[in-house]
């Protein structure tokens, strides 16, 4: 490739790396968290702690439902717990948009799926920045920018590629260091970027895209032929004649011992749908999570009244459009690997923060004015920005599990508290960076998030110990070892304040990240230098 | 730079749903079977388009040929379609 184009690929890269990677690193973080989103789950309610309506049985909660809600009957969905001390709920379409309940609440529905819930706030953060209705667009473009920058740092690091792939340049050039971790954190996370801006974009846009391209290219045919590639519930007609129903648990035993003969090696049902509830043409389908292959969920449809098979959809029975489109969710959220592949996709997406982070600071860092204390203002203000967004969000994150937390112990509902103490500390903390001197603040915000992530882990674990030991569960497992990754977490953030710390006071003073030498510096300054 | 990023934005667009639609068309059956992988690979045509646009020497260039490329495309997706 000629010098010119090169060069140009490197300013498209700034300018998309510039562009997405605060959302970007945003979304990163908070998905790497949601890899565990059923564990948060259970943080916030363990089995000592569980959710009304938790103990009731999905044949009570359809029950329950259609004497309250009838014209459900036609339509509607049971979305199951992750663990025994959460609460299923019936999903189901009114006139006027999706309605959710659990057992008790089916006289009075909600119009959002779970308010409260930790790990949805956490996920919202994830897929729309917790914005309504224009987040999802925004990730959506986001991701097409991110694609794009994927694509333009892959062809400008091209020509050095394989040469330069393991080199870790550690010596007194610090960018170039910064630089060697990003171009090997890049290209050795490419094939997991590539899956998360190709199938990110199509989470985002996919509705609006698809309306699109079926008037721009495919003559107003593409809806439907979309709709026969994806759709797996069987059409039928209503026969008018009542029938029995057979109850869930014996559904979810024949849908799972369908599934077993496709080729998977487990079938964990997730979902129920059912369609004319109680006639003799009832259909229901079971979604269940498999394992051994990467279309990870797959459905069995079958009579409700009878159980006869319908269709299936797992494993080895998917069709090629079936299986690719299930692959695409399996890829984006890790599920079909057990805890290896969760675990993978925690250090992958955590390494994704890094390669968001690095960029920026390699940004200011090729800006720097080497020979003057004075940093150009626009290296300030990205410092400011990527420090208070960056870090900010890292805090506002910790910030939501404390309020979850405190809320869950006092008995009041969490959603309200959890957006509040996350919106009000990631803006608190993009305040803090705008007026504080930046490297100040970098290493306060640091500390701060620090502190507040290991001392939530540490509290927890501490208040949960007498229950764990009295009223052990196997779900406590998992309150453990998400305390644990906070503790983890909230050692290599104090890692990174004592690195910052150590930049501020004793690296290069020709910098945004030095602090400005006051009188006493300068003698410690000199004495350690001798 | 503006005008090639326009280019393949703009333009990259309708040239990989038209050359996705023409190739599905191509297929036997009208590439059904094949749908929803020939979808997942528009995202990243589309983005290989916006990165390539800056290959052009210059924005005039990117949406000539772009544009030519739309045309060419279109028509030869028309005229397949047309009966018999």
């Amino acid at each position: 490739m000629k010098a010119a184009t090169l060069r140009t690929f490197q300013t498209v890269h700034t300018w998309t790396g510039l562009l997405a990677g605060f959302a970007l690193f945003v979304a990163f973080y908070a998905g790497a968290l949601t890899v565990f989103h059923d564990d948060i789950a259970a943080w916030q309610n363990p089995p000592w702690l569980a959710t009304a309506d938790a103990n009731v049985s999905n044949d009570r909660l359809i029950e329950r439902l259609l004497s309250h809600q009838p014209d459900a009957r036609a339509d509607f969905g049971i979305v199951l717990p992750h663990d025994s001390s959460h609460a299923a709920y019936a999903y189901w379409e009114a006139k006027n948009g999706s309605r959710f309940a659990t057992a008790s609440q089916v006289d009075a529905p909600r119009t959002d799926v779970a308010e409260n819930e930790l790990a949805d706030f956490v996920y919202a953060l994830h897929d729309s920045l917790g914005l309504p209705v224009i987040g999802i667009y925004l990730m959506g473009i986001v991701s097409l920018i991110y694609g794009l920058a994927l694509l333009s740092g892959l062809l400008i690091h091209l020509p050095q590629l394989v040469r330069d792939l393991f080199a870790m340049r550690v010596g007194h050039n610090l960018k170039r260091l910064w630089q060697d971790a990003h171009n090997a954190i890049g290209v050795i996370s490419l094939p997991f970027h590539v899956i998360f801006a190709v199938t990110g974009a199509l989470f985002c846009l996919f509705a609006i895209t698809l309306a699109a391209l079926n008037t721009v290219a495919f003559d107003g045919k593409l809806s439907e032929a979309f709709s026969r590639a994806t759709n797996t519930t069987p059409t039928v007609t209503v026969s008018g004649i009542p029938a029995s129903m057979l109850s869930t648990e014996v559904l979810m035993q024949r849908a799972q011992a369908e599934a077993l003969k496709s080729g998977v090696s487990s079938f964990e049902p997730v979902y129920l749908h059912f369609v004319h509830y109680g006639d003799r043409n009832a259909v229901a389908e079971v979604m269940g999570l498999a394992q051994h292959t990467l279309g990870s969920y797959g459905t069995v449809a079958m009579s409700a009244h009878d159980g006869s098979v319908l269709a299936t959809f797992v494993g080895n029975r998917y069709s090629v459009n079936g299986i690719s489109y299930a692959a695409l969710f399996g890829l984006h959220f890790g599920s079909f690997g057990g805890r290896t592949v969760q675990w993978l996709y925690f250090v992958l997406g955590l390494a994704g923060t890094f390669l968001f982070y690095s960029g920026n600071l390699l940004w200011i860092e090729s800006r720097r004015k080497r020979r003057h204390l004075e940093q150009p203002r626009k290296t300030l203000v990205m410092a400011r920005a990527t420090v208070g967004v960056c870090i900010g969000s890292c805090l506002a994150i910790s910030g939501a599990f404390v309020a979850t937390w405190i809320a869950e112990r006092l008995g009041v509902e969490a959603g309200l508290p959890q957006r509040v103490a996350c919106y009000g500390l990631f803006l608190a903390a993009c305040a803090y960076a705008c007026l504080r001197p930046i490297a100040k603040a970098t290493i306060e915000l640091l500390w701060a998030t620090a502190a507040l992530t290991l001392l939530m882990a540490l509290v927890d674990l501490a208040v949960n110990a007498a229950a764990m030991a009295h009223e052990w569960s196997p779900l406590a497992w998992r309150v453990i070892g998400v305390d644990l990754t906070g503790i983890a977490l909230g050692i290599v953030f104090a890692l990174f304040a004592r690195a910052a710390t150590r930049r501020a006071y004793t690296g290069d003073a020709n910098s945004v990240w030095a602090i400005r030498p006051t009188r006493g510096d300068v003698a410690i300054r000199t004495e350690r230098s001798q | 730079m503006i005008a090639r990023c326009l280019a393949g934005t703009l333009l990259g667009f309708p040239l990989a749903a038209l050359l996705l639609a023409l190739v599905l068309h191509l297929l036997p059956g009208h590439g059904e079977a094949v749908l929803i992988p020939a979808l997942i690979l528009f995202f990243p045509l589309w983005t290989a388009f916006m990165a390539g646009a800056y290959m052009f020497r210059n924005g005039a260039r990117a949406w000539l040929v772009m544009g030519g490329a739309n045309v060419v495309v279109f028509a030869a997706l028309w005229l397949m379609r047309l009966p018999g």
